[in-house]
C-alpha cells in the first residue's frame, strides 16, 4: 500500500467510521448547498416566469406599415407618443398630426400604407421575431365604420390570436365569430348594448377613402396620423372624419345634427381624438372654410349622418380592458372583409416577444427598409418587467449572501468541534512525526470531502425543492441546470474548506506534548 | 552514550518541574524513572522525547544537541529515533489496530501493511489486527501501542506509565515485550510509579518535585559495564535536602510498592 493509499484510508476512516460527527458537517453544508441551489434555480426560473406573466399583459412590440411620405419626421414624433393603444395617446397623436396638418396637407399619402401589411409580410416579420425568441402575435385591421351614423373604429382580428396574446382582456360573453362582434365596454355603454343585442354597422368607403384622397386638410391630418402609428391610425382617421363632421356641423349650424352626433361621438371612446380634432378644427377652421371643396363635403357628411343603414351583427361579448380597446368593435377578419368589400393587409401586428434584447430586434426590423414596416417597443411592459426582475435578483443576492455566511458559520462550528474532539489524535500524529502541513492537508481534504458530500446531496435536495416549488407556485417544470449544479457542489466544498481554516490552523499548532501531559 | 542530559531544568514560573538534572543513558540500557505524581517525570520524558525543550541545560541524543533544532527537525528526530508508549494508548479511534500501526509508518517513511502485521504478530495481536480500538481490551490496545512504537525500529523507547491502565495479566505481557526489546538491544526509558515495572529495569532513578533524590541499579553487571564505559551516576545541582548532588548514588526503597498494595503514594 502506498502512502497515498494510506492517506485515503485514513481520510475515509475519519469520514465514514465517525459517522455522527461527519453527518453534522455534511448536514451543515447540505443545508447551505440546498438553499443556495434552490434559490439559484428559482432565480433563473422567476425571470422566465415573470417574462411569460408580463407577456400576458399584451404586446411588447408592435409593427406598423412604414410611412412612405416625405413627412417622416412628423410621423416619427407621432409614433413616439403612440407606443400602445391608449386613448390619450391617440389624442396627442392626433393633435400633433393635426397641428402639422397644414404642412402635410399638400402631400398625398401613399396608398400602400392604407393597403396595410400583406399576409406574406406578416409571416416574414413573425419569422424575424421568432428567430430571437418565442413569439406570439395578433394582427389588427382597422376600419372606420358607422353605428347609428356615429363613427366607430372596427378592428378585424383573428379572435384566437388576440385572445392568446391578451390574457388580461376581460370578456363578458364570447369572442367574435362569424356574424358576431366583440364590442368595447365604452361602445356598449354608449349604445346600451348587452351580450346578444343586435348592432347595425355601416361602412362607407368615403370615411376611409377620404384618408387616401388627401384633398382636404382634415383628411390629410387623418392620413398623417394613420401612417405614423397604425394603432392610432383608425382613431386618428376617425378623428379626422369626426373633425370634418364637427366642423361641418358648426358650419351648417344644424342643431339636430349637432345633437345627434355629439353624444354618440362622446360615447364612442374616440371622444379624445375627436376633442383633439375639434380643438384643432378651430385653428384650421379658416383653412377649411377657405377651401372650396370643404363646404360641399361637409354638406354631404351632414346628410350622411342621418344614414343608419348597414349590416346587422350580433354582440357576442363585451370587452373591458380599461384601455383604448374599450372603444373599438372587434370582428373577425372575414366579417370586416365582407362588410367593406375590400381585402387588404393589416394595420398593426402586435407581438409578445421573448427576445432578450428587444431593442436590437426592433432595430433589425427597422433596418430592413425593404419590408416597409416599422417596429417599436411597448416600453411600458418591458420596463416594468425588467424592474421587477432586477428587484427579485437583488433580493436573491442578499438572501444568498446571508445563507452563505450562515453556512460558513455552521460548517466552521462543526469542523471546530471535530477538531477539538480530535486534539489528542492530532497531538499523537505530531508525536509520531507529522508536520503541521501534513495535519493541515488532512483536515482540509476531510473538510472538502464533507463539503463535497453535502454539496452533492444538497444540490439534489435543492433541485427537488426548486422543482416542487416551481410546479406548485409557478406551475412550470424546471430542467436541471448542470453548470449551476457543478458550481453548487464546488462552492459547497470551497465553503467547507474556507470555514475550516481557523479551526484547522489552531489544530496544526497543537503541541505534541499534549498527549503526554494529559493525565 | 545514547542520551546525555546536562544540567537540564524546566521552569514554569516559580515551579521547577525538573531541577538541574544531569543524567547519561548508554545504548541498550533499561532505565526506570520513578516518583510520585507531579515529580516531574512526564516533563522529563517530554524533553527526552523532543516534544518539549528544557528552560536550561541541554539534551543530547546520539551526540546531537536538541536545543539547536527547530520544530521540524525535532519531529524528524522523534519519528526516526523514538518510539512512544502512552498510559492512555492514544490509538486513533476510527482506525483499526493495523491501521494505527501504519499511521506511524505513514509519518515515518513508507506504509507497509505486511510489516505492520508482523509487528502486531509480535505483540500477539495478529488475529485482532482489523478491530477498532473500541473493540479491543485495554491490554490489547496497549500492545497495539507497543507495536506502533517499535514499527519504525527506534533506538529509544519512551514509555509513560505503560501499565498504568492494565491489569496484572496484561502488565506482564507488556513487560515481557519490553524485556524482549531490551534483549534485542533497544534502549528503554520507562516512567512509572509501579514498583514491579521499575524493578524490571536495570537502573532506576527517583525524582521528587523535580529533584533527583536517588538512584539504584537492579543489575550489577549492567552497572559495571556502565561504569567501565565511563558512565557516572546521575546528579542534580539543586540545593535541596536529600538531593543526589554528588558522585555517589543514594539508594532507595521502592516506596511505590506501597502504592501498589494500597498504601500511601
Amino acid at each position: 500500500m502506498t502512502n497515498t493509499g494510506m492517506f485515503l484510508r485514513m481520510l475515509f476512516s475519519a469520514v465514514f467510521r465517525r459517522r455522527s460527527r461527519a453527518v453534522m458537517a455534511v448536514v451543515a453544508s447540505l443545508v447551505g448547498a440546498a438553499t443556495l441551489f434552490c434559490l439559484a434555480m428559482i432565480c433563473i426560473a422567476v425571470p422566465q416566469q415573470m417574462n411569460q406573466e408580463m407577456r400576458a399583459y399584451g404586446a411588447n412590440l408592435i409593427v406598423t406599415p412604414a410611412a412612405e411620405s416625405s413627412d417622416s419626421a412628423t410621423s416619427d414624433s407621432a409614433t413616439s407618443d403612440n407606443g400602445d393603444m391608449s386613448g390619450m395617446d391617440m389624442s396627442s397623436g392626433t393633435s400633433t398630426s393635426s397641428s402639422s396638418g397644414a404642412s402635410s396637407s399638400g402631400t398625398s399619402s401613399s396608398g400602400t400604407s392604407k393597403s396595410g401589411i400583406g399576409a406574406a409580410m406578416v409571416e416574414h416579420t413573425s419569422e424575424m421575431v421568432a428567430a430571437k425568441g418565442s413569439e406570439k402575435h395578433a394582427t389588427y385591421r382597422y376600419e372606420n365604420v358607422r353605428v347609428n351614423a356615429a363613427p366607430y373604429v372596427m378592428a378585424g382580428v383573428d379572435p384566437a390570436a388576440v385572445r392568446n396574446l391578451n390574457h388580461h382582456w376581460v370578456v363578458d360573453g364570447k369572442w367574435p365569430s362569424a356574424g358576431r362582434v366583440l364590442v368595447g365596454r365604452d361602445v356598449a355603454d354608449a349604445m346600451g348594448l348587452t351580450v346578444g343585442s343586435g348592432i347595425t354597422i355601416g361602412y362607407r368607403a368615403s370615411d376611409n377613402a377620404a384618408t387616401a384622397s388627401g384633398t382636404s386638410s382634415s383628411s390629410a391630418t387623418g392620413s398623417d396620423a394613420g401612417t405614423s402609428s397604425s394603432s392610432s391610425a383608425p382613431s386618428a382617421e376617425g378623428a379626422g372624419s369626426a373633425n370634418a363632421e364637427t366642423g361641418g356641423a358648426s358650419a351648417d349650424g344644424q342643431s339636430s345634427t349637432d345633437s345627434s352626433s355629439a353624444p354618440s361621438a362622446e360615447g364612442a371612446g374616440s371622444a379624445n381624438a375627436e376633442t383633439g380634432g375639434a380643438s384643432t378644427s378651430d385653428q384650421s377652421g379658416d383653412t377649411q372654410s377657405d377651401q372650396s371643396g370643404t363646404q360641399t363635403q361637409d354638406g354631404r357628411v351632414s346628410s350622411d349622418i342621418m344614414d343608419t343603414s348597414g349590416t346587422e351583427f350580433r354582440v357576442a361579448g363585451i370587452v373591458d380592458t380599461g384601455g383604448s380597446e374599450d372603444s373599438i368593435i372587434y370582428a373577425t377578419n372575414a366579417d370586416v372583409t365582407k362588410l367593406t368589400g375590400v381585402t387588404r393587409g393589416v394595420d398593426v401586428i402586435e407581438y409578445s416577444s421573448g427576445a432578450s434584447d428587444l431593442a436590437a430586434l426592433v432595430q433589425s426590423i427597422n433596418d430592413m427598409t425593404s419590408m416597409h414596416v416599422k417596429a417599436q417597443q411597448v416600453t411600458k411592459i418591458t420596463a416594468s418587467d425588467t424592474r421587477i426582475i432586477t428587484m427579485l435578483q437583488t433580493l436573491f443576492w442578499i438572501v444568498s449572501l446571508v445563507v452563505l455566511v450562515l453556512t460558513l458559520v455552521g460548517v466552521g462550528t462543526t469542523i471546530s468541534s471535530i477538531v477539538s474532539q480530535r486534539r489528542n489524535e492530532i497531538g499523537l500524529r505530531k508525536a509520531l512525526g507529522a508536520s503541521s502541513r501534513a495535519i493541515g492537508v488532512e483536515f482540509y481534504v476531510e473538510s472538502a470531502l464533507y463539503g463535497l458530500i453535502g454539496g452533492l446531496l444538497g444540490t439534489a435536495l435543492g433541485f427537488a425543492l426548486a422543482s416542487w416549488l416551481c410546479v406548485a407556485v409557478f406551475e412550470r417544470a424546471v430542467g436541471f441546470n448542470w453548470g449551476l449544479g457543478v458550481a453548487s457542489v464546488v462552492l459547497a466544498a470551497l465553503v467547507a474548506v474556507v470555514a475550516s481554516i481557523p479551526p484547522v490552523h489552531r489544530a496544526t499548532r497543537i503541541d505534541p506534548a499534549v498527549v503526554l501531559r494529559e493525565e | 552514550m545514547l542520551l546525555e542530559l546536562d544540567h537540564i531544568s524546566k521552569i514554569y514560573g516559580d515551579l521547577h518541574a525538573v531541577d538541574d538534572l544531569t543524567l547519561t543513558v548508554p545504548e541498550g540500557e533499561w532505565l526506570a524513572v520513578v516518583g510520585s505524581s507531579g515529580s516531574g517525570k512526564t516533563t522529563l520524558m517530554n524533553m527526552i522525547g523532543c516534544m518539549d525543550t528544557p528552560s536550561r541545560g541541554s539534551v543530547k541524543l546520539e551526540g546531537r544537541k536538541l536545543e539547536d533544532l527547530n520544530a521540524t527537525q525535532l519531529a524528524d528526530v522523534r519519528k526516526n529515533m523514538i518510539g512512544l508508549v502512552f498510559q492512555k494508548f492514544y490509538l486513533v479511534p476510527h482506525l483499526t489496530a493495523v491501521e494505527n500501526v501504519m499511521v506511524a509508518q505513514y509519518y515515518h517513511s513508507v506504509v507497509d501493511e505486511d510489516q505492520a502485521m508482523k509487528a502486531l504478530e509480535r505483540v500477539g495481536l495478529k488475529d485482532r489486527a482489523h478491530h477498532l480500538p473500541s473493540q479491543l481490551s485495554g491490554g490489547e490496545q496497549q500492545r497495539v501501542c507497543v507495536a506502533r512504537a517499535l514499527i519504525n525500529g527506534p533506538k529509544l523507547i519512551l514509555a509513560d506509565e505503560p501499565t498504568g491502565n492494565l491489569d496484572e495479566k496484561n502488565e506482564k505481557i507488556v513487560l515481557d515485550l519490553f524485556r524482549q526489546l531490551h534483549d534485542q538491544g533497544t534502549t528503554i526509558i520507562v516512567v512509572t510509579h509501579d514498583a514491579l515495572v521499575a524493578s524490571c529495569a536495570e537502573r532506576e532513578i527517583m525524582l521528587n518535585h523535580g529533584v533527583l533524590v536517588g538512584e539504584k541499579w537492579n543489575d550489577e553487571k549492567a552497572r559495571e559495564a556502565y561504569e567501565a564505559a565511563g558512565g557516572r551516576p546521575a546528579s542534580t545541582g539543586a540545593k535541596v535536602e536529600g538531593a543526589q548532588t554528588g558522585e555517589t548514588a543514594i539508594g532507595f526503597d521502592d516506596p511505590t510498592k506501597a502504592a501498589k498494595t494500597g498504601g500511601e503514594a
